[in-house]
């Protein structure tokens, strides 16, 4: 853990057009620290993950990640960060190790097919190695896209709402693997709708309603009724006939 | 500084207006007929000066698109947008007042000669960047992927133009290298008088379009505040 | 390594090329409904044929260049390539490479076939023939994977591949069927050689082209 936070934002903006789907935000992740993102749809969440990982623009403001910015250093920072989403991001006509292989040559690893046995062992789907993903169901194709995002050993993780559609088994396993990656000390920056799991998985918290940051704090100790109670206060007001996580 | 834009656009609307007039006057009045075409030919002071001006609006996409990609200005898409709508205006007027003048000449409305051929192939490029405008998802994306597509267009045009020429070559050729010119002086000076007539009209219009456009930014930006998220 | 990812692909399923070839087949039988030409003795084949296979050669293309664009979006790996540490031009190289070698799979097995309908001696003009169609494919491949990048990224942009292909790409169709024809003369490659240097000049244009500009389509 160093002094240096890994990743710095400030006075992040998007605009679409006349909208600001990002307005001037301005945080911090420090190394190893573990960061939940929370929010109502449209808020911002995805724009903001989309542009930390690279594949958006922003339209004015300074990101630094691991001291450098992305837009001139683009392919190192690429190396030191991976995304989970909801989509898989997998070839679905090709076996899980050939998956894996072909993500591992495209981030320069050295023995792609021992790196793809290691990762597939690590997600339990050896046994299904050289089925095409198309036959694996939506927990183990989660699992397997963990493995992809895991195979280059990326000190930062982004994950967008990785809990989506998940059954208990694998729900499990991707906490359990969640709380590993943050003993390991990478960073992590989780972007979820489930109150009670993001506060329970990370070290800080961070409420995003209309592009701007509503509210942040320390993780431990959070009472999570009165936690839902605010979250609502800040994102404008709880349904009718009471709240659920 | 938008004042003097106001005043600028203004006087280049009176100028060309004029101008206009007395271009009208130089073909129909002031110029011969020609001796072997008739009264037809008069097309061609309408039909070169604007297939002229649809190359340059090319360019002007060319340089327009180039310069988006590296600044992200919307003038810049403004500009291109405008290049490419005018253009395929002013192409449209080719091909039309091509044909007619085929007609009289060649007896056929159309021959799949250089020239023609090449211009409807513009033409159809010039639609096609308008379409992906259109389809486009959002104004960022429609306009990067629009000046993509200028910059591949603007580099192709001449790559088409020798090319078909290579491969056919009927087209009348007034000027060209070598050889003596074949126009009287009244038909010259009305030629040259129309091209910079063309291409006062074709600066008026890309003036014109480019700040409809900015405007329309404008409009949109506000009703987009207003509207509210 | 991006190519041989999606050569992989097709080598499972064989779904494009399958498909690419299957549509040459009907494009050629609707050729000789549409043109009666069982006297191509008498237009000789060295008028007709070019044309024919060009343009069966270009549309067969086209479907594969889309496919290729939308193996990407089943499952959103288009953005994991993003994400990755590799230049976007590179991106570009692999794909283009793989529908080159596609289409020319596709052609290897559609030129014997038209020498069979067309009743023409390959064998005797295999050399230069081949030296043609590999160097106008190359370009078709690359004007044909940018514009397919173009056409994946927008909402509905299937038909929009196809429109910017054709009109943008008609040197390269002006110049493929002159040397076709000339080749199928019985002409050495020299005659042709202005064509060939122009096209192999166009080629190398749209790469760069190509490879600066890619990363904007892939932006968003």
């Amino acid at each position: 853990m160093g002094d240096a936070p890994i990743l710095e934002a400030r006075n992040l903006m998007k605009r679409f057009g006349a909208i600001a789907a990002l307005d001037g935000l301005d945080f911090d992740l420090a190394a190893g620290e573990s960061l939940a993102v929370f929010g109502p749809n449209g808020a911002g969440k995805t724009t903001l993950t989309r542009i930390l990982t690279g594949s958006l623009r922003m339209t004015s403001g300074s990101l630094k990640i691991a001291g450098r910015d992305p837009r001139a250093h683009g392919i190192e920072t690429q190396r030191i960060i991976g995304l989970i989403s909801h989509q898989t991001f997998l070839y679905d006509d090709l076996t899980a190790r050939q998956n894996l292989i072909f993500f591992a040559r495209l981030y320069g690893l050295d023995d792609p097919p021992g790196k793809a046995v290691e990762l597939l062992d690590s997600v339990r789907l050896l046994d299904r190695a050289d089925d095409p993903a198309r036959t694996f169901s939506r927990g183990m194709q989660q699992r397997l896209s963990l493995a992809r995002c895991l195979i280059h050993d990326p000190r930062i993780v982004f994950l967008d709402e990785p809990f989506t559609g998940l059954d208990p088994y694998a729900a499990a396993l991707l906490r359990a693997t969640l709380e590993r990656l943050r003993h390991e000390g990478r960073t992590l920056f989780l972007v979820t709708h489930n109150l009670a799991e993001g506060l329970e998985l990370s070290d800080r918290w961070m409420i995003l309603a209309a592009g701007k940051i509503r509210a942040q704090g320390e993780s431990s100790g959070v009472d999570r009724t009165a936690f839902e109670r605010s979250y609502f206060q800040h994102v404008g007001g709880p349904p009718a006939g009471g709240a659920h996580a | 500084m938008r004042g003097i834009k106001d005043v600028l656009t203004v006087s280049l609307l009176a100028v060309t207006a004029v101008l206009m007039f007395g271009a009208i006057y130089a073909v129909f009045v002031y110029v011969p007929d020609e001796r072997i075409m008739g009264p037809v030919q008069r097309i061609f002071y309408f039909h070169v000066p604007s297939a002229i001006v649809t190359f340059f609006s090319v360019l002007v996409l060319l340089v327009g698109s180039i310069a988006y990609l590296w600044t992200r200005q919307p003038f810049w898409d403004n500009l291109s947008r405008a290049a490419t709508e005018i253009g395929l205006l002013f192409c449209a007027v080719v091909l039309i007042t091509g044909p007619i003048w085929a007609k009289k000449a060649w007896g056929v409305w159309w021959t799949w000669e250089a020239r023609l051929t090449t211009t409807l192939v513009l033409w159809l490029i010039l639609a096609a960047c308008l379409m992906v405008r259109g389809y486009a998802e959002n104004r960022d994306q429609g306009a990067r992927l629009a000046a993509v597509l200028g910059i591949v267009a603007g580099l192709d045009v001449p790559i088409i133009y020798k090319a078909v020429d290579w491969w056919r070559g009927q087209h009348p050729v007034v000027f060209g290298p070598g050889k003596k010119n074949p126009l009287a002086p009244e038909m010259l000076h009305t030629f040259l008088f129309c091209l910079l007539v063309f291409f006062l009209l074709y600066a008026l219009l890309l003036t014109l379009r480019t700040r409809v456009a900015t405007l329309e930014d404008r409009a949109r930006a506000i009703s987009e505040t207003l509207g509210g998220r | 390594m991006v190519a041989s990812k999606d050569l992989q692909i097709e080598w499972r399923t064989l779904e494009t090329l399958s498909s690419m070839v299957l549509f040459s087949l009907i494009v050629l039988v609707v050729f000789n409904f549409a043109f009666d030409l069982t006297t191509v003795r008498q237009i000789g084949v060295a008028r007709l044929v070019p044309g024919v296979l060009w343009v069966t050669f270009s549309f067969s293309a086209i479907v594969g260049f889309a496919r290729s664009f939308q193996i990407e979006r089943h499952r959103d790996s288009l953005s994991a390539l993003i994400l990755a540490p590799v230049d976007r031009s590179v991106l570009f190289t692999g794909k283009a490479l793989a529908n080159f070698a596609t289409v020319a799979a596709l052609e290897l097995l559609i030129l014997p076939l038209s020498a069979v309908f067309f009743d023409y001696d390959l064998l005797a003009v295999l050399g230069p023939l081949v030296a043609v169609v590999l160097l106008h494919t190359l370009g078709l491949c690359e004007l044909g994977t940018l514009f397919a990048a173009v056409a994946a990224r927008v909402g509905r942009g299937e038909a929009l591949l196809a429109t910017l292909l054709f009109p943008v790409a008609s040197p390269l169709f002006i110049s493929a069927v002159k040397c076709t024809s000339g080749v199928l003369e019985g002409k050495p490659l020299s005659s042709v050689s202005n064509w060939m240097l122009v096209t192999a000049g166009f080629d190398v244009l749209y790469f760069l082209v190509a490879m600066l500009t890619f990363e904007y389509i892939l932006e968003d």
